[in-house]
C-alpha cells in the first residue's frame, strides 16, 4: 500500500511524537537510573548488643569521657556514658584502653593503585585528557587489594578513594567502608555523596606539558578549569530549560542528550557532588576559591595542602577544609615549604574555626593515621598552640566525615551513628598504641588476638605458601 | 660562672647555646643514658665531653671548665645514623637539577663523595630530629645493577664538609627489573671475573698493553676489586627470599661482605641470615607487598629478625625524612622488637655494619661526642630533640621549616 503524502506526513508526525515521548521517558528513566544504579548494596547483618566498658573515650566531637561505656546494637551506637544498662549485652572490658570512632582516611588510592603495583592494575589516572569528569574511581576499584586489611589493622573503617592527580578534573571519587565484598557496590558507603577530584599545580602541567599540550603552566591549568565550568553551566542551562518546558513542549522536543562528564560537573554546580581538590600552594588555593566564586560552586577540601598554613585564615573564612600530611615534603617544589605545625595552624585559625584533616595518600600511612595525627598534635603543642587530643582526634574522624558529607552517619561516638569503633591498646597518640579491636557497624571486623577475626582478601590466600595465608 | 650559665640555660633553653658553646667542654648531668653499648641504659648519669670526644661517663662527674647541661629526667642517646640515604644529594626529587644521586656515566665506581651539599635544607631539618651522621649512597648508575659507592658525612652543615669515611661501600639492585634476575646473577659473575682479570692485567696495562674492560670503566673495576680485597660491604637492594639465598651463595664464592637492604622477605630466612652474620637494613613501617618480589612483607619483620639474632639496621628510603627511622623503630617495638635493640638499630648496629663503630654509634669513652638529648622517649612520635651535639659542639636547632612556621604564625595571628 502506498500512502498519500498527507497521511504519511501524519504518520511521521505521530512516529516523531512517539519517539519524543520515548525520549522523554528514557530521560526520566536515565535520571532515576543515575540515582539508583551504582548504589551501595552494602547491608550489614544485624549486630548483637555489645557494651564496651571501662574505656577512656575520645568521642570525636571534641570531648573525652574517662572510664565510661559505649553500648551498640543493631549496627548503631545506642548510648555512651557511665552506668549504662548491660542487660543481655556482650561485655567487652576496655580497662586501661582508649576508644575512638573508626578512623576515616579522606585520601586513599587503595583499590585503584593496589598492591602489588602492576601495570595491569594501575587504574587511578585516566591521563589521556586533562579534563575527565566522566570517569568514576569506583569503576576501577579492585575489591581484593591486600592493603585494605592492613588499613583495617590500623583502625581504618571508612576511606575515600580518589582518582589520581594527573588531570585538572580527574573524575568522581567514592567513599567505601572497609569491609570485604566481591563487589565495589558491596563496599560503598551507603548514601555517601559523590565527590569530584580536581588537581592544582605541578601534576597536570607536568603530565600534559610534557606532551606539548595544554596545560603546560599554572595559568593553563586555571584556563582549563574555567573552560570546563563554562561548558558545565551551558549544559546546566539546557537541562533546566528542558525541565521547565510544559509536558506538551517536552513531547515536541528532544531532551538534552546525556553527557557523563557534564552531568558530574552539573552535580557540583548544584551542590550534590563535593569537590576534593589536590592543591599544595597557598596562592593556588586562593585562586581556586576565586574560580569557585566565578562559577558559584563550593570546594569542600584542599588535599595535600602543604601550604595551607599560609592561607589558614582564608580557608577558615571560606569554610574549606585542608587535608594534610604530618611531615611529607620536598618531593616536588610545591611541597618544599612544609611545616610540622601545618595541621595545627589550620585548626586554630580564625578563632579555632578551621577544618583540619590528616590524610595519608599512602598504603603505609593509612595504617597509622593516628600516629600522623599525633605528630601534627605534638608539633602544634610544641609551638604553643592550645591543642588537645580531644581536638586532634577529629582530624582523622569527624572532620574527614564532614568533608565527605557523611558526618550524620560516622565520625563521632554518638547515639544513632554507625557503630564504627576502635579499641586501642593505649593512648592512640602514641607510637606504641595498636588497634586491638575494630568494629564496623557493630561487627568485630578485627581482633588483634584472633588471626581468624578478619577476612583476608583473595590475594592473601595461598600466595606465599599454598597451605597458608599471607598474613 | 658555672651557675650563671646554668641559670641562663634554664632561662633560654639549651637550643640557643651554640654561640658560646664553641671550643668548650660540655658536662651533661643526670641524664638517662641509652648507651647503645653493652652498658645498656644508665640512670642519673653524667657524660663529660672534652675536645669533641666522650671522655668520661659516670656518676658525680665534676668539671670546672665545662658548660653544664642539666639533663635531669631526660634521655640522652648517641646521634642517630641514616643508613643508605640520599641526604645531601637531593633537594627536590622531581627537579633533576637539584639531584646528584644518579649518573649515566659510571656504574660500580660511581663515587658521590664530591657531591654532598652540606647547605642542603634537608640537613638541619634531619639533624634537629636526631640524625648526626648520614651514610650517603647514589640511587642509580649506568646499567640496571650497580648504583655506585657511598660515603659517610656528619650533619653539622659546615660549608667545607668532607666525608669522615669515603667510598665506604657499594650499592646494587637485585630483582624487579624487566630483565631476568638470572641475567643479573650472570652479569655479577661477569663483572667480578672482569675485575679479577683487570687486576692480573695491571702490569700489562701499565706497559701500554690493551685491556678490554667491556661495559665497565677501569674505575668501576677498581671499585669491584675493593669489595674483594678490602672487604668493603656490598649493599644489595633485594626483597625476595630466594634472591637473598642465591646472593649469599654468590658472596661466599667471591668472598664479599654483603648487607641486604629493603629485604621485605628477610624474615623468611632469618636463621640463615643470623648464621651468615649478614646485616639487614629495613624500614619496619613498609609492610606493603608492593611487588611480586615482596609478597612476604610484614609488619613484625624487624622483631622476627632481631629474635633470630640478625643485626638489624633501621633506615627510611625518603631522604627528606630520614629521621623517621625513629618512628620506624617505634613501630618495630609496637610489633614486638625489644626497645633497646630498636635503639641500637638506629645507632650502633649501623656503625658496626659499616665499620664505623670505633668512632660513632654509641655512648662510650673515646668516641666522637655525637649525642642527642630528647624531651621524651626518642622512639615516640611526639618527642623532639632538646639538644643535638656533633663532635662536642651544640648545634643550632633552627630549620627553614621553623622560620616559615614563625613567619606565618604571625600572619595568621596565632603568635
Amino acid at each position: 500500500m502506498i500512502l498519500s503524502p498527507k497521511y504519511s506526513c501524519l504518520i511521521i508526525a505521530f512516529v516523531l511524537t512517539l519517539f519524543g515521548a520515548i525520549s522523554v521517558q528514557s530521560q526520566i528513566n536515565e535520571r532515576e537510573l543515575i540515582n539508583y544504579a551504582y548504589e551501595s548494596t552494602y547491608k550489614p547483618e544485624e549486630s548483637e548488643k555489645i557494651i564496651i566498658v571501662n574505656a577512656n573515650i575520645l568521642t570525636g566531637n571534641g570531648d573525652s569521657i574517662l572510664d565510661a561505656s559505649i553500648l551498640m546494637q543493631k549496627n548503631k551506637i545506642v548510648a555512651i556514658g557511665k552506668d549504662l544498662d548491660q542487660t543481655d549485652a556482650l561485655v567487652i572490658d576496655a580497662e586501661g584502653k582508649w576508644v575512638t570512632p573508626g578512623i576515616i582516611d579522606i585520601h586513599s588510592h587503595m583499590g585503584v593503585y593496589p598492591a602489588p603495583s602492576l601495570r595491569s592494575n594501575s587504574d587511578g589516572n585516566e591521563a589521556t585528557s586533562p579534563t575527565t569528569p566522566h570517569v568514576w574511581a569506583e569503576h576501577s576499584v579492585w575489591t581484593q587489594d591486600p592493603q585494605y586489611t592492613l588499613a583495617l589493622k590500623g583502625g581504618i573503617t571508612t576511606f575515600h578513594v580518589l582518582v589520581g592527580s594527573a588531570n585538572l578534573i580527574g573524575g568522581r571519587g567514592v567513599t567505601l567502608k572497609n569491609i570485604r565484598s566481591r563487589t565495589v557496590q558491596g563496599m560503598k558507603f551507603p548514601n555517601a555523596p559523590y565527590t569530584l577530584k580536581m588537581a592544582c599545580g605541578e601534576n597536570p602541567k607536568r603530565v600534559y606539558g610534557g606532551r606539548k599540550s595544554e596545560p603546560s603552566t599554572r595559568m593553563g591549568n586555571v584556563a582549563g578549569y574555567r573552560n570546563a565550568w563554562i561548558e558545565a553551566q551551558a549544559y546546566q542551562r539546557r537541562l533546566n530549560e528542558y525541565a521547565e518546558k510544559s509536558d506538551e513542549a517536552k513531547e515536541m522536543s528532544y531532551s538534552p542528550s546525556r553527557d557523563l562528564g557534564l552531568e558530574t560537573l552539573v552535580g557540583v554546580l548544584e551542590g550534590d557532588i563535593l569537590v576534593q581538590m589536590h592543591c599544595y600552594r597557598g596562592e593556588e588555593m586562593a585562586v581556586m576559591l576565586d574560580v569557585a566564586k566565578e562559577f558559584d560552586y563550593k570546594i569542600t577540601t584542599f588535599h595535600h595542602a602543604i601550604e595551607a598554613y599560609k592561607v589558614a585564615d582564608i580557608l577558615a573564612q571560606n569554610s574549606v577544609c585542608a587535608a594534610m600530611w604530618a611531615d611529607w615534603w620536598g618531593f616536588k617544589h610545591e611541597a618544599f615549604d612544609m611545616v610540622w605545625e601545618n595541621t595545627a595552624i589550620v585548626d586554630q585559625a580564625e578563632n579555632k574555626t578551621g577544618c583540619a584533616i590528616v590524610h595519608s595518600d599512602s598504603a603505609v600511612g593509612i595504617q597509622r593515621l593516628n600516629q600522623e595525627a599525633a605528630k601534627a598534635l605534638a608539633a602544634g603543642q610544641k609551638a604553643g598552640l592550645g591543642l588537645s587530643k580531644e581536638r586532634a582526634i577529629q582530624w582523622i574522624t569527624l572532620n574527614p566525615a564532614k568533608a565527605l558529607g557523611i558526618d550524620d552517619q560516622v565520625g563521632s561516638i554518638e547515639p544513632g551513628k554507625m557503630a564504627d569503633i576502635v579499641i586501642w591498646s593505649d593512648d592512640p597518640f602514641s607510637v606504641y598504641s595498636r588497634a586491638e579491636k575494630v568494629f564496623i557497624d557493630g561487627h568485630l571486623k578485627f581482633n588483634i588476638d584472633d588471626p581468624d577475626s578478619f577476612q583476608r582478601t583473595d590475594f592473601d590466600i595461598g600466595i606465599i605458601d599454598p597451605e597458608g595465608d599471607r598474613l | 660562672m658555672k651557675l650563671i650559665k646554668l641559670i641562663f640555660l634554664v632561662a633560654i633553653g639549651i637550643s640557643s647555646l651554640s654561640v658560646f658553646a664553641e671550643k668548650e667542654d660540655i658536662l651533661i648531668k643526670n641524664a638517662t643514658v641509652i648507651t647503645s653499648s653493652d652498658q645498656g641504659v644508665l640512670n642519673e648519669t653524667d657524660v663529660l665531653i672534652k675536645e669533641g670526644i666522650i671522655s668520661s661517663i659516670g656518676k658525680n662527674i665534676d668539671s670546672e671548665e665545662a658548660l653544664i647541661i642539666n639533663a635531669e629526667g631526660r634521655i640522652l642517646t648517641a646521634g642517630l645514623l641514616a643508613p643508605v640515604t640520599n641526604l645531601g644529594l637531593i633537594e627536590i626529587e622531581l627537579e633533576a637539577e637539584t639531584r646528584d644521586d644518579r649518573t649515566d656515566h659510571f656504574s660500580a665506581g660511581f663515587s658521590i663523595s664530591s657531591a654532598f651539599n652540606s647547605s642542603s635544607t634537608l640537613i638541619p631539618y634531619n639533624r634537629t630530629s636526631g640524625i648526626t651522621s648520614a651514610i650517603v649512597f647514589p640511587s642509580s648508575g649506568r646499567g640496571e645493577v650497580f648504583s655506585g659507592l657511598g660515603s659517610v658525612f656528619k650533619t653539622h652543615g659546615n660549608i667545607d664538609t668532607h666525608p669522615i669515611s669515603t667510598d665506604i661501600a657499594m650499592v646494587m639492585q637485585m630483582g624487579g627489573n624487566s630483565d631476568s634476575r638470572a641475567s643479573i646473577f650472570l652479569e655479577l659473575e661477569d663483572a667480578f671475573l672482569k675485575a679479577k682479570q683487570f687486576k692480573k692485567s695491571k702490569n700489562m696495562i701499565q706497559r701500554g698493553g690493551f685491556f678490554d674492560s667491556g661495559e665497565y670503566s677501569e674505575r668501576d673495576l677498581e671499585a669491584l676489586l675493593d669489595l674483594i680485597e678490602e672487604r668493603k660491604p656490598l649493599i644489595v637492594k633485594i626483597n625476595r627470599a630466594s634472591d637473598m639465598l642465591r646472593m649469599i651463595e654468590f658472596s661466599k664464592v667471591h668472598g664479599i661482605n654483603i648487607i641486604f637492604h629493603g629485604a621485605k622477605e628477610a624474615w623468611r630466612i632469618a636463621d640463615r641470615l643470623a648464621k651468615e652474620k649478614i646485616p639487614v637494613i629495613i624500614d619496619p613501617m613498609d609492610n606493603i607487598p608492593s611487588s611480586f618480589d615482596s609478597i612476604g612483607a610484614r609488619i613484625d619483620g624487624a622483631s622476627i629478625l632481631t629474635e633470630s639474632g640478625v643485626n638489624v639496621l633501621i633506615g627510611i628510603a625518603d631522604a627528606h625524612n630520614s629521621f623517621l627511622s625513629r618512628q620506624g623503630a617505634g613501630n618495630a617495638v609496637a610489633n614486638g622488637m625489644d626497645q633497646y635493640e630498636a635503639m641500637k638499630a638506629l645507632t650502633i648496629n649501623i656503625a658496626k655494619a659499616f665499620g664505623l663503630a670505633d668512632s660513632i654509634g654509641s655512648i662510650e669513652i673515646g668516641k666522637n661526642a655525637d649525642l642527642v638529648l630528647w624531651d621524651g622517649d626518642p622512639l615516640e612520635v611526639s618527642t623532639f630533640s632538646d639538644a643535638v651535639i656533633i663532635d662536642g659542639k651544640i648545634m643550632s636547632n633552627m630549620t627553614r621549616s621553623k622560620r616559615l612556621r614563625d613567619r606565618y604564625l604571625k600572619v595568621i595571628g596565632l603568635d
